[in-house]
């Protein structure tokens, strides 16, 4: 009680710090500006817990994840991630209508009603067979909108990657997810717990390679799984603010500076690629 | 609110008959080129009759041949090439190379049947932006969606960088060459010599 009574008062005074932001859509950009240089005031610590996570990785999440995709089918493991994507609906609809989105929130409402009852508890996806498709909004993503700044990155132990935005918005979850309010306590914690502890082991099983390749071929890992997860943040904020790649673009326009640096072209630029 | 439902149900279902319309009717030539990319790249992976090692060669040729390199390899770099040497540049373009065929162009296993299906682009200053999506195996709408940046050069046309859920590669990688960098005194050679050790 006291626990989600303090959530509530953290919440609150992040509200309180969008309210004062007279223009959110502003300030959500400059905050994503900002995102380019990356905030990382911790990266000491960050690192630390960084590597801490990635041994539990490799010793338990990886193996898990492993497993499980050589073990069940994937035509079930579709069926989980199809599940697992229905019970973010409700959560999805309540925060589409704290960002003013009203016809999404409609859309992430019907989307759980139908997969709900025709999907079978949410096995089968008949919703987006009739054009009811809309992406997964969480509280961090609200928060953003609202023009609350991302604040620095910081590394959670086991949880990975956050910010002070994106955790207050994980933290407030159990708040704003109808799905937390149905059933008795310890329902919910088995209800908590499976999706959860799934929801790693999905997401985690469908990302393997990428990720030992990135671990194998990175220069600098820690660093790459930094700049994916701000990327990946920072175009999910924005995608209700219609701002999406303007920072990408602005990135890419420098490009036309070092076009015209002509100073050195390598001899080994022009070589044919075949049979290497 | 079942009105509501059905209403923005046929709404929406409008709207994509609208999309695939315009799309069957127009297609740019930067969606041209992605679509024949994706096709040959998806077929030399689903291709069972050759072995490992020529698919791999075959893979990493059309790679290489479809992206401009040169331009990536410079700007992954930033404003450290500008300052490079001739011999860092010529040592560190060697080695990118080499890098990237390794971390990017040689994703053979990664491929289980995916499809690309290509959704429209968009002109975005000098650059096109193909957008598609892949979609899962053994679903209809388990996708992925990829962003192709295009540069179109008077009818030579290049990819630039790919954009999955998000995520820029080509921006992820001079993100992490600029930390390397910031970690190890602004030293390119210390970069260059960190590229060759991996590729060995």
């Amino acid at each position: 009680m006291i626990y989600s009574r303090t959530i509530t008062a953290f919440v609150f005074c992040l509200l309180l710090v969008g309210g004062c932001s007279s223009n959110p859509r502003s300030t959500a950009l400059d905050s994503s500006l900002n995102a380019s240089s990356i905030s990382d005031p911790f990266e000491a610590v960050n690192r630390v817990t960084f590597s801490f996570n990635s041994i539990f990785d490799k010793s338990i999440v990886r193996p898990t994840a492993l497993v499980y995709r050589g073990v069940v089918p994937g035509f079930v493991r579709n069926r989980v991630t199809y599940s697992l994507d229905n019970l973010n609906m409700p959560v999805t609809a309540v925060n589409n209508l704290l960002q003013g989105e009203l016809s999404k929130a409609g859309i992430a409402s019907s989307r759980f009603i139908i997969n709900s009852t025709i999907g079978i508890f949410g096995i089968f996806d008949p919703a987006s067979s009739f054009g009811l498709v809309v992406e997964n909004e969480d509280f961090g993503q609200t928060l953003a909108v609202w023009g609350v700044p991302s604040g620095p990155y910081i590394v959670l132990p086991f949880l990975g990657p956050s910010s002070p935005r994106d955790f207050t918005g994980l933290l407030s979850t159990s708040l704003l997810d109808p799905m937390y309010q149905i059933g008795s306590d310890s329902n919910q914690n088995a209800f908590r717990s499976y999706r959860m502890g799934v929801g790693v082991v999905d997401f985690r099983s469908q990302n393997i390679e990428i990720f030992d390749d990135l671990q194998n071929n990175s220069l600098d890992y820690y660093a790459a799984v930094r700049s994916f997860y701000n990327q990946s943040r920072e175009s999910q904020s924005l995608n209700n603010l219609e701002t999406g790649s303007d920072l990408e673009d602005d990135i890419f326009d420098e490009f036309e500076d070092l076009e015209l640096d002509d100073s050195y072209v390598g001899p080994d630029i022009e070589i044919e690629y075949s049979g290497e | 609110m079942q009105s509501y439902i059905k209403k923005s149900i046929s709404a929406i279902a409008s709207i994509f008959i609208l999309i695939q319309i315009s799309y069957a009717s127009n297609h740019s030539s930067e969606e041209e080129f992605v679509k024949t990319f994706s096709d040959k790249a998806i077929s030399i992976l689903g291709n069972t009759e050759i072995s490992e090692q020529e698919k791999s060669e075959k893979f990493t040729s059309i790679v290489m041949s479809a992206i401009d390199l040169n331009l990536i390899s410079k700007f992954v770099l930033s404003k450290t090439w500008k300052n490079a040497t001739d011999d860092q540049k010529e040592r560190y373009l060697k080695a990118f190379k080499t890098y990237f065929v390794n971390s990017y162009a040689n994703k053979l296993n990664q491929y289980s049947g995916e499809k690309v299906k290509i959704i429209g682009s968009e002109v975005k200053g000098k650059y096109t932006i193909v957008e598609s999506n892949i979609i899962r195996e053994g679903t209809d709408t388990l996708q992925i969606n990829l962003k192709w940046r295009i540069l179109n050069r008077d009818g030579d046309i290049k990819i630039i960088d790919l954009n999955i859920e998000g995520i820029s590669l080509i921006i992820a990688q001079r993100e992490e060459f600029q930390s390397f960098l910031a970690n190890n005194n602004s030293d390119l050679d210390q970069l260059i010599t960190k590229l060759e050790n991996i590729n060995n």
